[in-house]
């Protein structure tokens, strides 16, 4: 039985609780919209009008360190000095010894004016104090009550902290990172620069960029009154450093090596000249050095040619330095021995009609192979050369470098090979080939068939990036290419017993015989192509010498190339420099001298 | 009182409900009888009540402690990181100061500003037997490089500096112009009481 009386009670308690419910129902959506949906809009908009800070922390690039862990380049901080010129302009307010402001006759504070202050800061920056006033001024009639100017930028710490210790309140300094190389341009090809606004522009800085760069974080916290940090309220995003990079390059022996070469290029009056020690064993580049470089703390002070690494950049046809691959070919290929013999005039003309010309006249000889890396001829060498057909000797040149990458994945590395696949050599180019006319090489490629040579056959990849440590300690090592064995060790055995005979008895041999070591080398002395293209410069060469010592347990490979050489035009000019270079290595890595002396081969027969 | 009436309604209904089932055997036995006494109201134990406030005291103090606790190292934190501030500066202006200090061709220069040579070829004595190996000739006094008066590494950071070892030349200066040796001009002192005698004990 149900009344009216018992109804209306029960209705309207189940209507006041739907009502509440559908309030409390509100305020939860709206309490999620808050927390949830829209929170970090609310809280940036809290952290914008209230007290909260946010502070961006920046993170050190990494420092570029040599072989031994000495720093190359390191991170430091300059700083950019700004002014607010309506503040600067209306002077600061007198204050005596107890810091109480001075008032004059008048009974208002004495001001001391802009002029006298701008004295005050430019004793500081070095500028004179018309310069600085007439920043403000200028700054004022360009645009009246502007705020910002700027004073100086990139002012040392020491400037920074006694420009603030004047205690001007309108000068305004901003950090800005900033690299120095505490060796100057001991490297400075390799390092390459840093552009003032952080970008990495040039060498390693540039190519190892993603070892070296920072990661920025940031750091949010609220700030009370009297600007300390409200407790708790900090969150914090950590910025990550740069990591380490780790060079092959041993500093001291670089610096040897760029200051030869820059008195010897001088000297020789070259166009430019450079110097490559690499490490037998490993293919290790030691020293890359060369003449012009770059100072990468001033690099405006160098012309902007000057500025990257000719040495990384540079291809040329390496004339007779690659004879010996010729000779390794004519070994493996044609089965002929160090004493094998051929006629060799100083002039021949082949049946196919190619003529091949030696450097110097002589009468005809029976040069063995050995004679003729000795005597450096190109008669000799074509015949001896094509004892073998085009394409193994093209296979050969491959394996030992040509028309490959040189592996130190330079920025603009230069394309080099073969103007000609074998098919298409022509009558002339079937020999030149066999004396280093015809493909281009670099620098390093010539190091390291040398590296080749006096490992036994094994070329090792060219390296001058050790490792890249990162900030939390994981050692990264660069790619290279896996170690090949490009001859066969007897062979390497024996061209390096020619290569010891040319230093034992070529004509370079008294100038540069070091007393008490063996030593293996060539000289070449490469014809350069004039600008257009078109033919030979007349009389002007690249010259190179390129050697290891000690031959009986090779440890290092110097090569030494100078650029159109004046004073003395062929690859003589470099005797000097190279003996230089090699006493330097030979005593830097404290190199035992040879107990045994150059077994001596035959030349003629 | 409408609600009592209302409750009193929906008992009458229930009890109506009731009735209507069968009754129970023995159900009318039970008689409803007016409680004589009242029990004793408990006495409320006061030891629950005081450890209940005395922790909700403690839990406050602590917090208030360790609040303060922290905005007073937050200051000290301030003072401190301004220290470290100032120093890092300090380390900044004396790094700047030392750079390119020990950079090789300053050393080199200093080193040839003294007379030193480099670039010979080198000798060693072997302990075993005392044997020179190597070339067995003295050193030439030519430097293979001449690290001061031919400079060929620049160096932004140490240009223009003094040598330690020859305050007149610097890297980028070279030596200067007219380096004559100075001669010691003045007068050697006069013997007063007989030659001087190294002590020897």
């Amino acid at each position: 039985m149900t009344t009216r009386a018992t109804r209306s009670p029960r209705r309207r308690t189940v209507i006041a609780l739907m009502v509440v419910l559908i309030v409390f129902g509100a305020f939860v959506v709206r309490l999620v919209d808050i927390q949830v949906v829209n929170a970090n809009g609310h809280i940036s908009t809290a952290h914008e009008l209230a007290s909260g800070t946010e502070r961006t922390l920046t993170g050190t690039r990494g420092d570029i360190v040599d072989t031994n862990g000495r720093v190359l380049a390191t991170s430091t901080l300059l700083y950019d000095v700004g002014i607010d010129p309506s503040l600067a302009i209306a002077g600061i307010k007198k204050r005596d010894a107890d810091g109480k402001v001075v008032l004059g006759a008048d009974g208002k504070p004495e001001m001391i004016d802009w002029p006298e202050l701008a004295g005050r800061i430019a004793d500081v920056t070095g500028q004179s104090a018309e310069d600085v006033t007439a920043i403000v001024v200028d700054r004022l009639a360009e645009k009246p009550g502007a705020q910002w100017a700027s004073v100086k930028q990139h002012v040392s710490t020491e400037m920074y902290r006694a420009l603030a210790d004047l205690g001007l309140p309108f000068l305004t300094f901003t950090s800005v990172p900033s690299r120095t190389y505490p060796d100057g341009a001991v490297a400075g090809n390799v390092l390459g620069f840093v552009s003032s606004d952080g970008t990495a522009l040039e060498g390693v800085e540039d190519l190892q960029n993603s070892c070296l760069e920072a990661t920025n974080g940031s750091l949010h916290y609220q700030r009370g009154r009297d600007g300390v940090t409200i407790p708790g309220t900090e969150v914090e995003e950590p910025a990550v450093d740069g990591g380490t990079l780790t060079l092959t390059i041993d500093s001291d022996l670089q610096w040897y090596m760029q200051q030869l070469i820059s008195e010897e290029t001088k000297r020789y009056k070259a166009n430019w000249g450079g110097i490559i020690v690499m490490e037998v064993a490993t293919g290790k580049i030691r020293a890359f050095a060369e003449t012009p470089t770059v100072d990468p703390n001033d690099p405006a002070a160098s012309d902007p040619e000057d500025r990257g690494s000719r040495l990384a950049r540079f291809s040329y046809e390496p004339g007779s330095t690659f004879k010996p691959v010729t000779a390794a070919t004519a070994i493996e290929a044609a089965g002929v021995t160090p004493l094998s013999t051929m006629t060799t005039p100083d002039r021949k003309v082949f049946d196919n009609g190619a003529v091949i010309n030696d450097s110097e006249h002589h009468a005809t000889q029976n040069l063995t192979l050995n004679g003729g890396l000795v005597t450096s001829s190109n008669v000799a060498m074509s015949q001896f050369g094509s004892l073998v057909d085009p394409q193994t000797r093209y296979d050969y040149l491959t394996k030992f470098g040509v028309g490959q990458p040189q592996g130190l994945n330079w920025s603009g590395e230069p394309r080099t090979g073969f103007s000609a696949l074998p098919g298409d050599w022509d009558n002339q180019t079937y020999y030149t080939t066999t004396f280093g006319q015809a493909f281009t090489v670099t620098a390093t490629q010539v190091a390291s068939v040398y590296q080749t040579i006096a490992n036994g056959g094994v070329r090792m990849p060219a390296q001058l990036i050790e490792s890249c440590t990162a900030a939390d300690g994981t050692v990264a090592t660069p790619d290279l290419a896996d170690p090949v064995r490009v001859i066969e060790e007897e062979t390497a055995d024996e061209v390096g017993l020619m290569l010891e005979n040319v230093f034992a008895q070529g004509t370079l041999a008294d100038d540069i015989k070091i007393d008490g070591y063996r030593m293996a080398g060539k000289t070449g002395t490469a014809q350069i192509v004039n600008d257009a293209g078109t033919a030979y410069k007349k009389n002007l060469y690249f010259t190179s010498l390129v050697g290891y010592a000690p031959a009986e347990d090779p440890q290092y490979v110097v090569l030494t190339v100078f650029d159109e050489p004046k004073k003395e035009r062929m690859s003589s000019a470099n005797r000097s420099v190279f003996k230089k270079a090699m006493t330097q290595v030979l005593k830097h890595y404290r190199i035992m001298p040879s107990d045994t002396e150059t077994p001596l081969l035959p030349v003629t027969q | 009182m409408s609600a009592n009436a209302a409750e009193a309604d929906l008992l009458g209904e229930d009890l109506l409900a009731l009735s209507a089932l069968p009754s129970r055997d023995g159900a009318g036995e039970r008689r409803l009888r007016a409680v004589e006494q009242t029990l004793p109201a408990r006495r409320p134990r006061l030891m629950y009540g005081l450890v209940a406030v005395a922790g909700a005291l403690a839990i406050a103090g602590a917090q208030i402690g360790m609040s303060i606790l922290t905005t007073q190292s937050s200051y000290e934190l301030k003072t401190l990181t301004s220290q470290q501030r100032s120093v890092d500066w300090q380390k900044q202006m004396l790094e700047d100061d030392v750079a390119g200090l020990s950079s090789p061709q300053y050393l080199a220069a200093n080193a040839a500003a003294l007379g030193m040579v480099t670039g010979q070829a080198p000798n060693y004595l072997r302990l075993s037997d005392g044997e020179v190996v190597g070339t067995g000739k003295a050193a030439v006094s030519t430097s293979s490089v001449q690290a001061l008066k031919k400079a060929g590494v620049a160096n932004a950071l140490v240009s223009g500096l003094p040598l330690v070892t020859d305050p007149d030349s610097s890297l980028s200066a070279g030596v200067a112009a007219d380096a004559t040796i100075v001669v010691d001009t003045a007068t050697p002192p006069a013997i007063a009481d007989g030659l001087p005698t190294p002590t020897t004990h």
